[in-house]
């Protein structure tokens, strides 16, 4: 992973692959934040025909997947998960994984709109009941005392990682979160879809001007990232230029990365997609 | 300027003033059978939403029928376009500076009338104050989303003058006080009306906006067709563009027949859709 560090952000004792793992009580939020924003004049530029062509090359695709299926079978849902590969615990049945992912990702809304975290496990029900999250209410409401106290010590984890790393946008970044995006492929019968849990830029017609956050609160970190990959090409179709950054957050550890998006990226995720679309198992 | 808004605002097609007009009548005399044919009893109250319903497929979600739908709660889906739309026209207004700050004002506005006891306060007003800070963040948070989309996407200068916010129009029936017709919009302008559509794309979508044509023209005293109306998804950025001709008014007819009529799909309408 291309870490985007000006020298004297780059830190002290970068993993292998070029993520950062955060210092206990060392805020880093601010260091996010200037990662983000980068060398205004070395943001990456797109061809304005990419997204087009890519466009092109995914109706074909789609097409293909939509003339086996049978006409009254609906839509074809596709999001990161079935696209890009394995489920993990964090997918299965297994409660708590899904609950601690629920919890964390309103505690993050929060977080960005500089709202103060008091009781993260308190906090988190409220802001889901307020969200019409009645299912995850109800399950935490079935744990047990153990389990539930395990989870408020998991969450208060989370918490303290992110509190540090999430930066305090300005409003003029146009902070917006839970951004849903839906690209009907085939005239509908299929349908590539995301979410991002950040965006922040102001959209510039032509110009590449949003950066993405991912939040992940259980990896793995490769999967997580090329969700993110994922997630730029939806918006390459949507609006026609990607973001031109994106930053994966990992609650459980604090570990960060961000990276420029590049038309490889782009490229290789399309045809990752449109090889998938192919697949012979695909309509199954 | 944004594709959005140059939609918005390109040149009106021109429309033969007789044969708008002919539509316009043929319109009126059916709605006029329809108020005095219309079977059951109380008022029958016509919405975008009505005309999904009948013309989705049995089996599709929105086809499930009146009687599966859950009832209305607040949440902070179901307040964010109307917190969305106040936020925006602070922002038109110059009385916040970002969709953020809007809906902060929108928000504390609630708190303030609810705790004054003001005739403003309103249900959401009220399931608004009634949340905790956490709660209050989840709904600010749904609101800024909605709200950035819609900001961003138009160009707002570009309006010669200020365009209308989120008013929705009501025509009522002269020939029966139980029948009324409802066009959404989110914003109007002179040139049209810009619908926030939301949901997968589906058949009905041009009789859904047919609709906001129909009681624009219904409403309208001049026997000028009205602005076109455009449909937009924010979530793939897709638009769909419906001009006013004699033939939306009459799509809009029809959707609006099925609804009175209990639902099944009439095969001309669905052609037309």
């Amino acid at each position: 992973m291309v870490l985007v560090a000006p020298s004297p952000l780059v830190p002290d004792a970068a993993t292998d692959d070029g993520t950062r793992s955060e210092v206990p009580g060392v805020p880093s939020g601010r260091d996010l934040l200037a990662l983000l924003r980068g060398d205004h004049a070395a943001r990456p530029s797109f061809d304005p025909g990419l997204a087009g062509g890519v466009r092109a090359w995914l109706e074909d695709a789609a097409f293909e997947t939509a003339s086996v299926r049978a006409e009254r079978a609906g839509s074809l849902m596709l999001g990161a998960r079935q696209i890009l590969g394995t489920a993990t615990t964090h997918d299965t049945t297994d409660v708590a994984p899904r609950l601690v992912d629920r919890l964390v990702h309103a505690l993050f809304r929060q977080l960005v709109f500089g709202c103060r975290i008091e009781d993260p496990l308190g906090d988190g029900l409220d802001a889901l009941r307020a969200a019409g999250d009645e299912e995850t209410v109800r399950g935490v409401a079935a744990l047990g005392g153990p389990a539930r106290a395990a989870l408020g010590t998991t969450l208060d984890r989370h918490i303290a990682h992110l509190s540090a790393l999430v930066p305090r946008f300005a409003p003029g970044w146009m902070p917006r979160t839970d951004d849903y995006v839906a690209i009907p492929l085939a005239g509908g019968a299929v349908v590539l879809h995301g979410v991002f849990d950040l965006l922040v830029g102001i959209p510039q017609s032509g110009t590449a001007s949003l950066c993405a956050l991912g939040l992940s609160t259980g990896g793995p970190w490769p999967r997580e990232r090329r969700t993110l990959h994922f997630l730029a090409l939806l918006e390459l179709l949507r609006t026609g230029t990607p973001p031109f950054r994106v930053a994966l957050l990992e609650s459980a550890t604090g570990r960060y990365g961000v990276e420029d998006i590049s038309e490889e990226h782009l490229r290789a995720m399309a045809a990752h997609v449109a090889g998938w679309l192919g697949r012979s198992d695909t309509c199954a | 300027m944004t594709d959005l808004t140059a939609t918005l605002l390109a040149p009106p097609t021109r429309v033969e003033p007789s044969c708008w007009q002919a539509a316009l009548d043929e319109a009126r005399a059916a709605l006029a059978g329809l108020a005095v044919r219309r079977p059951g009893t109380g008022p029958f109250r016509i919405t975008e939403h009505e005309i999904r319903l009948a013309l989705s497929p049995a089996g599709s979600p929105a086809g499930a029928g009146p009687g599966s739908e859950a009832a209305f709660a607040w949440s902070a889906r179901t307040a964010r376009r109307a917190l969305g739309l106040a936020a925006i026209r602070l922002l038109l207004d110059g009385g916040a500076r970002s969709p953020l700050e809007a809906v902060r004002a929108r928000l504390h506005e609630s708190e303030r009338w609810v705790s004054e006891g003001s005739a403003c306060a309103s249900q959401l007003d009220r399931w608004i104050a009634g949340l905790s800070a956490a709660g209050r963040g989840a709904a600010a948070a749904d609101a800024v989303t909605w709200t950035t989309r819609l900001w961003c996407a138009l160009d707002w200068a570009a309006f010669d003058a200020a365009p209308v916010v989120g008013r929705d129009r009501w025509w009522d029936s002269p020939h029966s006080a139980l029948l009324a017709l409802r066009g959404r919009a989110e914003v109007r302008c002179a040139g049209g009306h810009l619908v926030v559509l939301q949901g997968r794309r589906r058949d009905s979508v041009r009789s859904e906006l047919a609709l906001v044509a129909l009681v624009e023209a219904l409403r309208s005293r001049s026997a000028a067709p009205p602005g076109r109306v455009v449909g937009w998804w924010p979530d793939s950025g897709h638009l769909v563009r419906l001009e006013p001709e004699p033939g939306v008014l009459r799509l809009a007819t029809d959707a609006v027949s099925l609804v009175l009529a209990g639902g099944v799909i009439a095969p001309a309408v669905r052609a037309a859709a």
